[in-house]
Formats: C-alpha cells, sequence, structure tokens
C-alpha cells in the first residue's frame, strides 16, 4: 500500500496534447475513481501511471520512489485490464502466478498465494482450466486474482467491468468495492460509467479533453458540481439546463422562472452582468416532484414517459426563453431541449395529459454562460 | 424448396468440379508412374494400367540418389525456413506493434518485394553468391529462399500479431517482462498457430523452387536438391516418363503428409484475422 502523487504529468502526441499537467494526490488505501468521456485522456493517465507510456513532463511517485522513469515491471503495481488480458496459453493457475514468477519467488510460496487469492474470489475449481474455458465473469475475476496475488503497492483499473452485461457489472462492482475494503489497498479505477464512479469511489477526478474538471467525493460532486460539464456528467438521468435572464437590484439576484420569482446568490447578479445578463439555471430530474406542494409549481405536458418500474422518467418541452441553444455544453446535453423529471412511484402518467409538477428553488444550482463554471457564495 | 435444392446440386458440382480438376493431375501423375512405358501414348488413353508396375518406385530410388536429394530439399528448406522466421517473427513483430517514422513505407516497400518474380533476383544473387564462393553450396539457396520468403512470412506475421491484443504483452510488462521477454514469454506462445502456419508456408516455397536450385547447384551434384535431380531424369533422347512420374510422387509426398497432419491448424493460422 502507498501513496501516490501525480504532479503535473503532461502527454503529448505530436502537436496533440491529451493532457495537460495532470496533478493528484491519492492517498495510502484510497479508492480514486478517474471518469469521464471518450478521449478524455483517463486511460492514457493510468498507463503513464503503470509505465507503459511514457509521460511528456511531470513526475509519477508511487509510495516515496519516483517512478516516471522506472518499467512497469519495477513500480510493484498490478493492473485490471478491460478484455482482461489473462494469457490464453496458461492456465488459471499460471495466469495468476506468473507476476510472481517473474519475480524469482519459490514455486510453494506463489502456489500458497494463488490458492489463498483464488479462495477469496472463488474461483479455486478454475486453477486448472485456461481462459477460454471461463465465462466473462470468471475471467474477471481470474483477472483480478492476478492482480491481488502480487500484492502490490497499488491497483490499477482500466475500465475492469465493461465487457460484462449490466447484472453481472452491478454484482462485480460491489465485490471490487468488497476487495478494496478487505486488502486496503490503493486503487486508481479508470470508467466512463458515472454509476461506477458514483458507487466505488472514495474520491473521483472528472475529466474531460485532457484537464481535470473537479476533484471531490460522490456526494460532493453530485451536490456542488464545480462546472456545467461535471453537473452534467454526474447524475443519471443528467441535470436539466435552463437559460434564465437575472434582474438584479438592492435585495439581490432574481430570475423569473415559469411564472414565479425565485432569488438567487448574488454571485449570479456578477456573473450575469459578464453575460447579457443570464445565467445558467441546473435543476436535477429527481429534484422536482409530481404535484403542487413545492414552493415554485407549474404544469407540463408529458412529450414521452419512460416507466422503470418503480420510477417514470418523464419528458416535457423547456419554455422557449429558458432553452440554451447554442450555449448548451454539447448535443447531448441539451436533449433538444426538453427536461427530464424523475418521479418515484407517481402512478399512473401519459404522455399529452397535463402534470403538476413542483421544485424547491434551493436546489437549483447556477452557473455561469461565459465561465461555465458554478456560482456560489463564497464560504 | 425447389430453390434450394438447385442451390445445393449448384453447390455440389462446383465442389466435385473443383476437386476434380485438382486431382486429376496428380491421379494422372500416378496413373503414369505405375503404367508400363510402352502403354502411356496409347489411345486411347486407359484410366487404370492393365498391369499395374508398382516396381517402379523401387527402381527409381535405386537408381537415383532420391534420398540424398530429398534430404538436401529437407537441409535447405528448415535452413531457409528458419533464417526467415528468425527475421520476420521481429519485423511482423514490429510492424505490427511500433509506430516509427517511415513505418508503413517500410511495409510497403517489404509488400513490393513480395511481388516480385523469383527470377528477378537470380542474376543479382548469382552474382553476389559466386563473388563470396557460395555457389554450389547448399547455403546458397537457403538465403536465396529466404528472400522469397521473408516478405511473405512478415506480412502474414504481421496479420497475426494484429489480432493478438496489445493488452496481453501490457499485461506481462507490468508482470515483469522486458518488451522482448513479454514477445518470448506471451505473444509467441500465444501466436503458435500462426507461426505454424507461416513456417509450413516457406518451407512449401522453398521445397517447390527450382529456378534457384537450377542457377546455383547445377554443379554440384550431391547438393541437388529434389525438384533438381528430377528434372536431370528427362534425357535428351529416351525420357522414362514413368519413373519421372515416380520420383515426383515421391518428392510430393512429405508436403502432402504434412498439410494432411497439419491441415486444421494451417487453415486456423491463415484465418485467425477474420474471427477478430
Amino acid at each position: 500500500m502507498a501513496r501516490i502523487l501525480i504532479d503535473n504529468v503532461r502527454k503529448s502526441y505530436g502537436a496533440v496534447t491529451v493532457l495537460h499537467g495532470f496533478s493528484l494526490d491519492i492517498r495510502d488505501g484510497e479508492f480514486v475513481v478517474l471518469v469521464g468521456p471518450s478521449g478524455c485522456g483517463k486511460s492514457t493517465m493510468l498507463k503513464i501511471l503503470a509505465g507503459l507510456e511514457d509521460a511528456s513532463s511531470g513526475r509519477v511517485l508511487i509510495g516515496d520512489s519516483d517512478v516516471t522513469d522506472l518499467a512497469p515491471g519495477d513500480r510493484d503495481i498490478a493492473m485490471v485490464f478491460q478484455n482482461y488480458a489473462l494469457y490464453p496459453h496458461l492456465t488459471v493457475r499460471k495466469n495468476m502466478g506468473f507476476g510472481l514468477k517473474m519475480r524469482g519467488m519459490k514455486a510453494a510460496e506463489i502456489d500458497r498465494r494463488v490458492v489463498e487469492a483464488a479462495r477469496i474470489l472463488g474461483v479455486e475449481h478454475l486453477l486448472d482450466r485456461r481462459p477460454r474455458a471461463l465465462s466473462g465473469g470468471q475471467r474477471q475475476r481470474v483477472a483480478l486474482g492476478r492482480a491481488i496475488v502480487r500484492e502490490p503497492q497499488a491497483f490499477l483499473m482500466d475500465e475492469p467491468l465493461s465487457n460484462l452485461d449490466a447484472k453481472l457489472r452491478v454484482h462485480m462492482r460491489a465485490e471490487i468495492a468488497a476487495l478494496h475494503q478487505r486488502l486496503g489497498v490503493t486503487t486508481v479505477y479508470v470508467t466512463h460509467d458515472q454509476t461506477e464512479a458514483m458507487t466505488m469511489a472514495d474520491r473521483i477526478v472528472i475529466m474531460r479533453d485532457g484537464t481535470i474538471q473537479q476533484i471531490a467525493d460522490p456526494d460532493t460532486m453530485f451536490r456542488r458540481p464545480a462546472n456545467l460539464f461535471v453537473a452534467g456528467f454526474i447524475g443519471s438521468p443528467g441535470m436539466n439546463f435552463l437559460r434564465a435572464a437575472v434582474t438584479a437590484d438592492e435585495s439581490g439576484a432574481r430570475v423569473r422562472l415559469y411564472g414565479q420569482d425565485i432569488a438567487l446568490p448574488p454571485a449570479a447578479a456578477a456573473a450575469a452582468q459578464r453575460s447579457d445578463g443570464a445565467v445558467i439555471l441546473g435543476l436535477r430530474p429527481e429534484h422536482l416532484r409530481l404535484g403542487g406542494e413545492g414552493p415554485i409549481t407549474f404544469s407540463v405536458l408529458p412529450e414521452l414517459v419512460e416507466s422503470l418500474g418503480s420510477e417514470k422518467y418523464v419528458y416535457f418541452a423547456i419554455p422557449p426563453e429558458h432553452q440554451l441553444g447554442g450555449e448548451a455544453p454539447s448535443e447531448e446535453e441539451r436533449r433538444g431541449d426538453m427536461m427530464i423529471a424523475r418521479l418515484v412511484d407517481a402512478g399512473d402518467i401519459a404522455a399529452a395529459e397535463k402534470l403538476k409538477l413542483s421544485f424547491d428553488p434551493r436546489n437549483l444550482h447556477v452557473f455561469d454562460i461565459n465561465t461555465r463554471n458554478a456560482v456560489r457564495e463564497e464560504s | 424448396m425447389k430453390a434450394r435444392r438447385i442451390d445445393r446440386v449448384l453447390l455440389y458440382g462446383t465442389v466435385v468440379l473443383t476437386c476434380a480438376m485438382l486431382l486429376f493431375p496428380v491421379y494422372w501423375l500416378f496413373i503414369t508412374a505405375i503404367s508400363p512405358p510402352d502403354t502411356l501414348r496409347s489411345f486411347p488413353p486407359r484410366l487404370w494400367p492393365e498391369i499395374a508396375q508398382w516396381q517402379t518406385f523401387a527402381t527409381v530410388t535405386g537408381q537415383r540418389p532420391i534420398g540424398l536429394w530429398l534430404w538436401n530439399s529437407t537441409i535447405a528448406a528448415l535452413g531457409a525456413v528458419a533464417i526467415s522466421m528468425a527475421v520476420s517473427v521481429f519485423a511482423g513483430y514490429s510492424l505490427s506493434r511500433f509506430r516509427v517514422r517511415g513505418g508503413n513505407s517500410l511495409g510497403l516497400f517489404i509488400l513490393t518485394a513480395k511481388m516480385l518474380p523469383a527470377t528477378l533476383l537470380v542474376i543479382p544473387l548469382f552474382g553476389i553468391f559466386r563473388s563470396v564462393d557460395m555457389i554450389g553450396s547448399l547455403w546458397s539457396i537457403i538465403l536465396a529462399h529466404s528472400t522469397l520468403i521473408v516478405p511473405f512470412t512478415t506480412w502474414m506475421l504481421k496479420g497475426y500479431f494484429d489480432t493478438i491484443p496489445r493488452e496481453l504483452e501490457q499485461a506481462a510488462m507490468v508482470d515483469g517482462c522486458s518488451p522482448l521477454g513479454a514477445l518470448f514469454r506471451v505473444i509467441l506462445p500465444v501466436a503458435t498457430p500462426g507461426l505454424a502456419a507461416t513456417a509450413l508456408y516457406g518451407f512449401v516455397l522453398s521445397w517447390s523452387d527450382y529456378a534457384y536450385a537450377r542457377t546455383f547447384l547445377t554443379n554440384a551434384q550431391t547438393n541437388w536438391t529434389a525438384n533438381l535431380g528430377i528434372t536431370t531424369m528427362k534425357g535428351e533422347y529416351i525420357t522414362d516418363w514413368n519413373e519421372i512420374s515416380a520420383a515426383s510422387i515421391l518428392v510430393a509426398l512429405p508436403i502432402i503428409v504434412i498439410y494432411l497432419f497439419l491441415e486444421r491448424y494451417l487453415v486456423g493460422g491463415l484465418t485467425a484475422g477474420a474471427e477478430k
């Protein structure tokens, strides 16, 4: 187990820079998840950490030693790959013991560790099989086993669950989290799935285009997103965004939404001043409630209702004056100018039938249109 | 239903026709070998001789050093394959894995070399071998065959390595292998079917050569390869076609046997890329 320090790591391929000064201090025993869309640089960062790619500049420290220029095998880390990367010509036993054999460990000790790891992961009965005779879940366990027998200073995991079906993914997610609790080994986990990040991480690092957007624990990431991108990325379905004109006077900043005045933090007035008098408001789908009990109430005409059994996703149009248009962070986040309400135990709801919804303005997030950063009072 | 039956008839018809076209020359070679010489030109030709002369095989092996020729062919083919594989494993792996300046052009250059006819290289190779006093030595055709085989095997192996996920050697490196160690401990064992198919292909290429052997070995009878030896059986005035046919069968036999035993391996190796 060890602390990992990534200090201002940059990576360029010719003129293309894929990592812009990545810095992160990972505590001993911490489970850190790097998350972001495809091409954000998260896997590149993990490979630099593993020594499979060279950093263009910057340093990587594992424990007390600077490993920036060390070969992968000399870094005392173990890695789990997306496609498991089990050696197809070796049995499970030999796959798991390969790294130990390469380090010159005695056969008896290798066998003891392999059997112990296999017992922890429930793959003892598979030890003499080859990888092709295993199911996806079993392969995943063996890949984890190959990592844990090494008893390394850190685990690096590169989207290890993305090749599994949805049900098994949920199961293995819990197993990896339990394994981390049991072994307490520092773990850096890469995924594009925000649910995995939220459920497993001690801390999440959200990346986009090679830069860190926010580093925080899952709750903070959800409640206090640093910017529009994080707000849209975390949460499922993602946050709703509306453009709103701000009026400012001595009493503070206000917006008018669905015919009702809503007070915003005074900092919103300054942000609006910089962007044609408007801000972007964010409201999570789960903060919309059915009925008129909330402080802000309005009626909508659902255009689509998706039922997930225990909850319903209700899609309705954003009023034209609140649509983001070209200011949307991305086409997916714009969602064709639709808002989503996530309603639990909502009963029967039909599309094209008027529906009353409400929300508490304290749940609104405010973003600067120009900087895309969250607008908050200094605390 | 009717359309399906027509499809089947067409399919089987094509298979039978193709097999007949491929196998008839082999069958005719065999018939020629066991027919008495005076019946070979009879008309209409007989599909099976009245009296099968099995002793032709004994005669030809007794009169000609077929065993020595086969041995020489084997040495030449094994030598050429060994050299070619040693070169093309590294060349194919590099082309598959490393992005270097000019890498693509280098690959295309090798591909172009593959397209050159063997006879084009005979004269320059002859010049080189003569200058190093290698004419007549088996080494001459071992090296000459390697120049033929390497472009083929490099591209075959590059294609095979492309189908092996990079994560395998990355996992091996994280497990403590050097890049070369990962190649030898993980990638090559995984690539065994591809290596076998490639080696076999090279072996056949060398075994079936005539042009190089004829040019470099003609004056060294003890180093004649099987193909070269057989052609010397054709006399100026009299040619025993049944003996040439018998010798040809004996020369083709090792390759046929290898194919029969390794056919599945070979097809697996050649089509591995398609399953990606």
